[in-house]
């Protein structure tokens, strides 16, 4: 009983590889001693982890003063950092459990990476809201535990609150769910290793074995994590949107934000895990499972959401228009022609027309293409938060009270930080766990192996004329 | 692989539903105040249902390409008989057009020339909002629509005659579809805000046009697995499998809860921001009619989300007919409590007299006259209860039931000219042994 | 899971799908396979075994219906009754603001809840050995296992003879 598979797909898998290629190409890198390309990347990374800490460890000290906040800028590159992390996070849960949801195989090329790139971009985005506060010592104050101060609650009905519920459950139902997927890849681990290695991967691996009643579970939970962590996903960008939206702030008050920024996520997140898989399948030959059909079916996710991103754009210019409210006409007006017009227009440039190079698929299939334009679309998510932010806040209702903003080198040295926290944990991940998950990998080898594809097309004529047949 | 055909029995139970829709329009009409608005009401709700039901079905089948989706193809021919209706949909919004031109109804407050006069906002909005644009976009985009739609089908019904699977045809209908996706995305919200947004002329919201796609979508699936039940007891469809069914129901659950959230989204910030000018819609729909304001909810939530959580209820054909029953009525609902309550105020308005919205400037006393307007009505409508409009009554149903005649009957017919199952169709095997 | 001292006859095999066929051989023989072990879960398996559908979603749903609960509540609770306060104008019980929310803590108690239970019925957890039978079992090889402990002399011929004749590779006996 083979799949029936249409001739008109292409093959996942290339390389003719067996269940036992599979295992050894996927393990491969964490069983050998790390290559000098590694070795460099990691120190590079250490090091602006290193002046990310000292930069935090500054604020902590001297405060918010040695950021450039002011009136009424009071959320610069905190915010529009912590948003553009949020945002680059979604791609990995996106990718497990929707496409998990719509049963696209080629997820299991590049899930298990990027559900790890979720997990570390959810960590350096709750920095941000966790330094911003000025007196991190009373942060405990965020957490509604009954206290001796009244009580004193947190304001349930507010925003930022509603984002610490929603950015603790992403990070712990992610964690769960490419844990409980890596659980079966670290027994295999376990299993090739001796002495040291074996005792760390058995630590890890939690007694798996494989057996039929384990996996009978291990799908069951999957679908399930999966059928929660979609509308999770939706809900977390959304609960972030609701930050500005909830404000009656023109450029801010706009009921699109919700959907038009998980659109935007997903487009960030998606761009993210191009630039990581291009590397990443490079340095560690991973080319047979992370193909080219895997890079073009996300760019055309990055076209999709990035369409979407533009569609939310005219339709909040055309609104202003339409509402006849002049603030709103305004606060658009500003943003492309006022003292932030340069952000507006690397926004425009990178969100909307960069993107529209993926209309022709030899686009989608160039790997040069998709790694400038990974970059391109991140930069462009990044200018577009901070127009939001920035810009808005910059020029509001009261012409006395506007101001400008550049960042202090403590707040780009945070920012900085933060790519090193990613890079060190992507790296170490890329060190310990297999970065392709070999099981899922393994179960789609019949159906979408290069070597099967005349099979494939023999017998599917058959699985047509037989179901005539029977009818 | 039989062919459909239109039966006799067929045709005379859908005539039998435009006769009935015909009846309730006439009755409508004459039972109707001056200006008949529940009578255009009614018809423009019905327009806009179907027309949207067509257009979201090409910009599925459409998605669903670009995406390597195989298992709809033994069922796709209904998706397109679906997108076949544009035409019709075109016709129908013509004779709202006839209706702007000749000052036959008052659906639209930014017609009325009286009211345009002393409005500074609509006259802000003339613009847009104005019988010129509201035709040139209608026909043009409808057009435009109807164009893909027929392309699409034909390509698809080519395919039928090869032996082997062309990929050519099959290179062609992706280039098609990914064309559509994006002028469909664009051009359904322009016509979004113009047929259904500009009733309530003074009030906007930037998600409508996502949120009234979303409903068009559950409506189209709903529909989709009525008619696809019905038409396996006929012995047609007879790849359609029981997993099909499945992921249908999988569509509708998930579907549902996106339309709730986008529901939810648009309600929770308008109410958060309290900002007058917006939360007008919402405070009118909640206090003058409430049944459907809640009962929208829990038809289209509250129910779909308990009947389709399970696995099994999927697989049950009861169940899922009573579920697409119940969210096809509720959100064709939803499009009444769209029009309703604008069409009601706009006619409350322009027949009052013409003493509108005196000019104002969205900064000025806008707010405190929209209240006091509102005050206004709502003394005047807490003790009226208006049939047709507060909730749907016989005509209303009536009307609907005739429209829906007119689009399966328009259908039916549609499936009779071309093959049931695409036999050219590389994703033929694939859809004929989904297994879920 | 501490070991059980259990005596385990396996045929190693090759390929899922000549796993999948002697499966229906023996249930054609009507012998009692202990446990199929495999690198990947293999589709048409559960059947083939007796394997029922997990019911782990009812604990994801009741589990989810405490997050609710607690979070609605809870909310509900305090804001009206142990410490009200008026924000922004809105009401005390303030409910579309509760929603974000209620729902994150459904998500969230259900998704701990249910991963909980399936590392505990599955007998798993940090640091938990679970015996092996074999190393290659998550590489590229299946096991079909019986449960050669209580059976006699002739069922495990029986078993040999069976593993034997449906491809197995290797034939071993451990003990567990």
């Amino acid at each position: 009983m083979s799949a029936v598979v249409s001739p008109i797909r292409e093959p996942l898998i290339t390389g003719r590889k067996s269940y036992h290629d599979i295992t050894e190409d996927i393990c491969a890198p964490s069983e050998r001693a790390p290559s000098l390309t590694w070795v460099f990347a990691f120190i590079v990374a250490v090091t602006l982890l290193g002046f990310g800490v000292f930069s935090i460890l500054w604020t902590i000290w001297f405060g918010i003063g040695s950021w450039n906040l002011n009136r009424t800028i009071g959320w610069g590159w905190d915010i529009t950092n912590f948003v553009w992390w949020v945002g680059i996070g979604h791609a990995g849960t996106l990718i497990s459990a929707i496409l998990l949801l719509f049963r696209q195989k080629w997820r299991t090329g590049v899930n298990r990476a990027a559900e790890a790139m979720t997990i570390f971009a959810v960590i350096c985005a709750a920095l941000f809201p966790g330094i911003h506060v000025g007196r991190m010592w009373v942060i405990f104050f965020f957490f509604p535990v009954p206290n001796t101060r009244g009580p004193l609650w947190v304001n349930f009905n507010s925003p930022l609150l509603w984002d610490l519920f929603a950015i603790s459950t992403y990070f712990t139902v992610s964690l769960l769910f490419w844990y409980t997927g890596l659980v079966p890849d670290f027994a295999t681990l376990r299993d090739r290793a001796s002495g040291l290695r074996k005792k760390f991967y058995n630590f890890l691996s939690f007694g798996w074995t494989g057996s039929a009643k384990h996996w009978s579970r291990f799908e069951s939970l999957s679908l399930i994590l999966a059928g929660l962590a979609t509308p999770l996903v939706l809900s977390v960008h959304t609960i972030v949107s609701f930050d500005f939206a909830t404000s009656v702030i023109p450029g801010w008050h706009t009921t699109i934000f919700p959907p038009y920024f998980v659109a935007g996520a997903i487009f960030s997140g998606f761009a993210m895990v191009q630039t990581l898989m291009l590397i990443t399948r490079k340095v560690l030959k991973l080319e047979d499972y992370i193909t080219l059909q895997h890079i073009e079916s996300m760019n055309k996710v990055i076209l999709l959401t990035g369409t979407m991103v533009g569609v939310a754009y005219l339709t909040e210019l055309f609104i202003a228009w339409y509402s006849g409210y002049v603030y709103e006409q305004f606060a658009f007006l500003n943003r492309a022609f006022g003292v932030y017009w340069w952000a507006y227009f690397a926004m425009m440039t990178c969100n909307v027309l960069s993107p529209q190079i993926f209309w022709f698929k030899k686009m989608r299939r160039s790997i040069f293409v998709t790694f400038v334009m990974s970059i391109f679309v991140n930069i462009g998510m990044w200018f577009e938060r901070f127009v939001i932010i920035a810009t808005t806040l910059a020029r509001d209702y009261l012409p006395s009270s506007w101001s400008y903003y550049t960042p202090t080198w403590v707040e780009i040295g945070i920012y900085l930080g933060t790519f090193g926290i990613f890079f060190t944990f992507y790296l170490l991940f890329t060190r310990i766990a297999p970065v392709v998950a070999i099981a899922e990998v393994k179960s789609i080898l019949k159906s979408s192996g290069d070597q099967y594809i005349e099979e494939h097309e023999k017998h599917y004529q058959k699985a047509i004329d037989n179901k005539v047949k029977q009818h | 692989m039989k062919q459909f055909e239109i039966s006799s029995k067929q045709k005379s139970v859908l005539f039998g539903f435009m006769g009935v829709g015909l009846l309730c329009l006439i009755i409508t009409f004459f039972i109707d105040d001056a200006y008949r608005p529940r009578f255009w009401s009614n018809f423009l709700i019905n327009s806009v249902f179907f027309t949207g039901i067509s257009f979201i079905a090409l910009f599925i089948l459409c998605a669903k390409f670009i995406a390597y989706s195989g298992w709809q193809t033994v069922f796709k021919r209904l998706w397109e008989a679906y997108t076949q209706f544009l035409i019709v949909g075109l016709i129908l919004m013509a004779i709202i057009i006839v209706g702007l031109f000749g000052g036959f109804h008052h659906l639209y407050h930014w017609n009325d020339a009286a009211s345009l006069a002393s409005d500074t906002l609509l006259q802000g909005k003339s613009g847009f909002l104005n019988a010129g644009v509201y035709t040139v976009l209608t026909l043009g985009i409808v057009g435009v629509w109807y164009f893909f739609a027929r392309k699409i089908r034909a390509l698809s019904i080519s395919e039928d005659g090869q032996t082997t699977f062309s990929r050519i045809t099959h290179q062609k209908l992706k280039k098609w579809s990914a064309g559509f996706l994006p002028i469909g995305g664009f051009t359904s919200a322009a016509l979004v805000w113009l047929w259904i947004m500009s009733v309530d002329a003074h009030w906007y919201s930037t998600l409508y046009a996502w949120y009234v796609t979303a409903s068009w979508l559950v409506s189209m699936l709903a529909l989709t697995v009525l008619l696809l039940h019905y038409f396996k007891t006929l012995g047609y469809f007879e790849y359609v499998t029981v997993d099909h069914f499945h992921d249908l129901g999988k569509y509708i659950f998930g579907f549902s809860i996106f339309w709730t959230y986008l529901w939810f989204s648009q309600f929770m910030l308008i109410w958060y921001g309290n900002v007058g000018e917006e939360t007008i819609y919402f405070k009118t729909r909640q206090d003058l009619y409430p049944a459907l304001f809640y009962g929208i909810l829990i038809i289209n939530f509250v129910l779909p989300f308990f009947i389709l959580l399970r696995n099994d209820t999927k697989r049950k054909t009861g169940t899922m007919v009573a579920a697409s029953v119940i969210v096809f009525i509720g959100h064709w609902l939803d499009f009444f409590l769209m029009i309703k309550p604008g069409v009601l105020h706009t006619y409350h308005e322009v027949a009052g007299g013409g003493h509108g919205h005196a000019s104002m400037n969205a900064d000025q006393s806008m707010t405190a006259k929209l209240i006091s307007d509102a005050g206004a009505h709502g003394a005047e409508h807490a003790s009226t209860f208006q049939m047709g409009f507060t909730i749907p009554g016989f005509l209303e149903f009536g009307t609907f039931l005739g429209f829906l005649g007119l689009f399966l009957y328009f259908v039916f017919i549609q499936l009779g000219k071309a093959n049931l199952v695409p036999k050219g169709d590389p994703y033929l095997g694939e859809s004929m042994n989904h297994h879920v | 899971m501490e070991t059980t001292n259990k005596s385990i006859l396996f045929g190693l095999y090759n390929d899922e799908e000549i796993v999948l066929q002697a499966l229906k051989e023996a249930k054609g023989q009507h012998l009692d396979v202990y446990d199929v072990v495999s690198p990947f879960p293999i589709h048409g398996l559960d059947p083939l075994l007796g394997i029922e559908e997990s019911r782990l979603h009812i604990a994801g749903f009741c589990f989810g219906l405490v997050g609710t609960l607690t979070a609605f509540l809870g909310m509900s609770w305090i804001f009206t009754k142990d410490w009200p306060m008026i924000f922004g104008g809105k009401p005390y019980w303030s409910v579309p603001a509760f929603i974000p929310i209620t729902f994150e803590l459904t998500v969230l108690f259900a998704s701990i809840g249910m991963v909980i239970t399936y590392y505990a019925i599955n007998g798993m957890g940090p640091g938990v050995t679970n015996p092996v039978l074999h190393d290659r079992l998550t590489d590229d090889k299946f096991a079909i296992a019986f449960d050669a402990g209580n059976a006699s002399e002739d069922e495990i011929n029986k078993f040999k003879a069976f593993l034997e004749n449906t491809g197995a590779d290797e034939i071993q006996m451990k003990t567990i």
